[in-house]
């Protein structure tokens, strides 16, 4: 009963928070739109590139330009996701530095929700359009066939890449309890992500692909998904195993992230005196 | 004798000012060593996104041993070169400036004796000096362990190089101004800043050198500013160029300074007129 009462109580605020979240659009209509069109051109220049590279060479590592859209696109899908919900965690370090987690921890809520939660960054929807558009146009490509079933894994496996995503964003953001500073590696770890999620880390060598696989599973949030849904490569399973076990990394993930800010946390010792 | 006086008094107020400077000029060296943790975590970082990208190459390699006459040992030569010259082009006035507009400390910056802007350019420079040594070295370091050794085509590209690469720079340097002196128009400024950076991140041949880009595109890109700031000096030291194009292109980069340079110059003005009429 207990436990229902909470569970309703975080869902009320959540509501309340989106309600609220969807309220910063009108507030600032002229950034929105400005977002609109940063965003989209951020990832449609950097399709496009990869586009002209590919009808330069043919392929890399045996993927097609129609399959190297559809990572794309789904790359770009689980970091607007991530965006929306996750990325106060680049910023990690100013709150730190600035005190601002008193804030939170006079809150009755969990620190890590409030942290999340009361600042869903709207402006990542933006994102989410290319992601959709280069998606489909991929799909188009090589005549991917769109039923329930792949839709429903296609949903998981987001899902799972969101919280992977998610999860590393809280580890980076958390060093900074022990750091103490104040240096965001948002762009880093963006640049770090796109490498790995928009092309296939098969072409990356042994010793890498075993670190994006078991020690920073970022191999999950694209690549293996993608590899098995399309069939390329020698994928040991079907698409809805792979989409599965893709949540479960993302879940494993963000415990673990979840427990390392805990424990971080433990460190944190406001500003001033 | 007086005007040797006024001369001398010219001397003397020039050197205070540039003492000015120069003490920004340091201090920025010592704020930049605070954190030692940033130093790390932006050299690990930076080396993950260099090495990832020497990869992207080899595997395209894979299948073609030459492409348009560019070769894989020129590419990963590229990525390294591209790498060090990224940390060497780091600016962050556009922030400064917006920053500034926001909090409300720009009135105040621009009432003390010093130009502001000129502050801004030494921080700049501290940052960089400070970076050569945090980033740039290890940079090179790594690169060549695992990647390759980036030596120059010949000694005459390294020197070309060079003065191609401090033309970029003020390239850069002017640019980031500009866009930054926008947000006393447009308060909201950080998609637009967002929107610069992406496409100089992808048009200026920092990542993909635009010789594998199309035709048509290679035409818009050769009238824009971007492809001068990474793409000139580093195909220079590289080798990738004919002498005709060579001229061409370090005409065009100083064009570009003079241009930016004049533009800069003329927003400075109605900047600081629109601030001393609103907030001075």
């Amino acid at each position: 009963m207990r436990v229902f009462k909470t569970i309703s109580h975080y869902l009320r605020v959540t509501l309340a928070c989106v309600k609220m979240a969807f309220l910063i659009i009108v507030e600032y209509p002229s950034s929105i739109i400005g977002w609109l069109i940063s965003n989209p051109i951020q990832f449609i220049v950097g399709f496009a590139t990869i586009q002209f590279v590919v009808e330069q060479f043919g392929e890399i590592n045996g993927w097609n330009y129609g399959q190297l859209a559809v990572l794309y696109g789904l790359s770009v899908i689980s970091h607007a996701l991530s965006m929306i919900f996750f990325v106060q965690g680049w910023f990690m370090g100013m709150y730190v530095i600035e005190g601002e987690f008193d804030r939170y921890l006079t809150r009755p809520l969990s620190v890590l929700y409030q942290f999340f939660f009361t600042q869903i960054n709207v402006f990542g929807i933006t994102d989410l359009i290319p992601g959709i558009c280069v998606f489909i146009y991929g799909c188009y490509k090589i005549h991917f066939t769109v039923n329930i079933m792949n839709v429903l894994c296609i949903i998981i496996m987001l899902a799972g890449a969101t919280l992977i995503r998610g999860g590393v964003y809280i580890l980076l953001g958390t060093s900074s309890f022990f750091t103490r500073s104040a240096n965001d590696f948002g762009q880093y770890t963006q640049e770090i992500f796109d490498k790995t999620t928009m092309y296939p880390i098969s072409m990356y060598p042994e010793s890498l692909q075993f670190i994006l696989t078991y020690i920073i599973p970022i191999g999950w949030v694209s690549f293996y998904p993608v590899s098995s849904m399309l069939s390329i490569g020698d994928s040991v399973s079907g698409f809805p195993q792979v989409a599965g076990i893709t949540l479960i990394v993302g879940m494993v993930v963000m415990t673990i992230a979840g427990i390392f800010f805990k424990y971080g946390l433990r460190s944190y010792e406001s500003a001033g005196n | 004798m007086s005007s040797k006086k006024t001369s001398n008094k010219f001397i003397k107020n020039f050197k205070d000012k540039l003492n000015v400077y120069l003490y920004v000029y340091k201090i920025q060296i010592i704020r930049s060593m605070a954190y030692k943790f940033d130093v790390y975590g932006n050299i690990i970082m930076q080396t993950i996104i260099m090495i990832a990208t020497a990869y992207f190459w080899k595997a395209l390699f894979n299948s073609a041993d030459s492409m348009g006459g560019v070769t894989v040992d020129t590419m990963l030569t590229y990525t390294v070169v591209s790498s060090m010259v990224s940390v060497l082009l780091t600016t962050n006035v556009e922030w400064r400036i917006t920053e500034s507009i926001k909090k409300g400390t720009i009135a105040i910056d621009m009432m003390r004796p010093v130009n502001i802007f000129k502050v801004f350019f030494a921080e700049n420079l501290g940052a960089i000096t400070a970076l050569i040594f945090q980033n740039l070295l290890p940079i090179f370091i790594i690169g060549s362990l695992i990647i390759k050794v980036p030596v120059p085509n010949n000694l005459q590209d390294g020197l070309l190089f060079i003065i191609s690469l401090i033309l970029a720079f003020l390239i850069n340097w002017y640019l980031a101004v500009i866009f930054g002196m926008w947000g006393f128009k447009v308060i909201e400024m950080s998609a637009l800043i967002q929107v610069k950076k992406h496409l100089l991140r992808l048009l200026s041949g920092s990542i993909i050198p635009i010789w594998f880009f199309p035709n048509w595109l290679r035409g818009i890109l050769e009238c824009l500013p971007f492809m001068y700031i990474y793409q000139m000096p580093i195909s220079i030291y590289v080798g990738q160029y004919t002498s005709d194009s060579l001229r061409k292109g370090l005409m065009v980069q100083l064009m570009w300074v003079v241009i930016l340079f004049v533009t800069k110059n003329y927003l400075e003005k109605r900047v600081t007129k629109s601030v001393m009429i609103q907030g001075g």
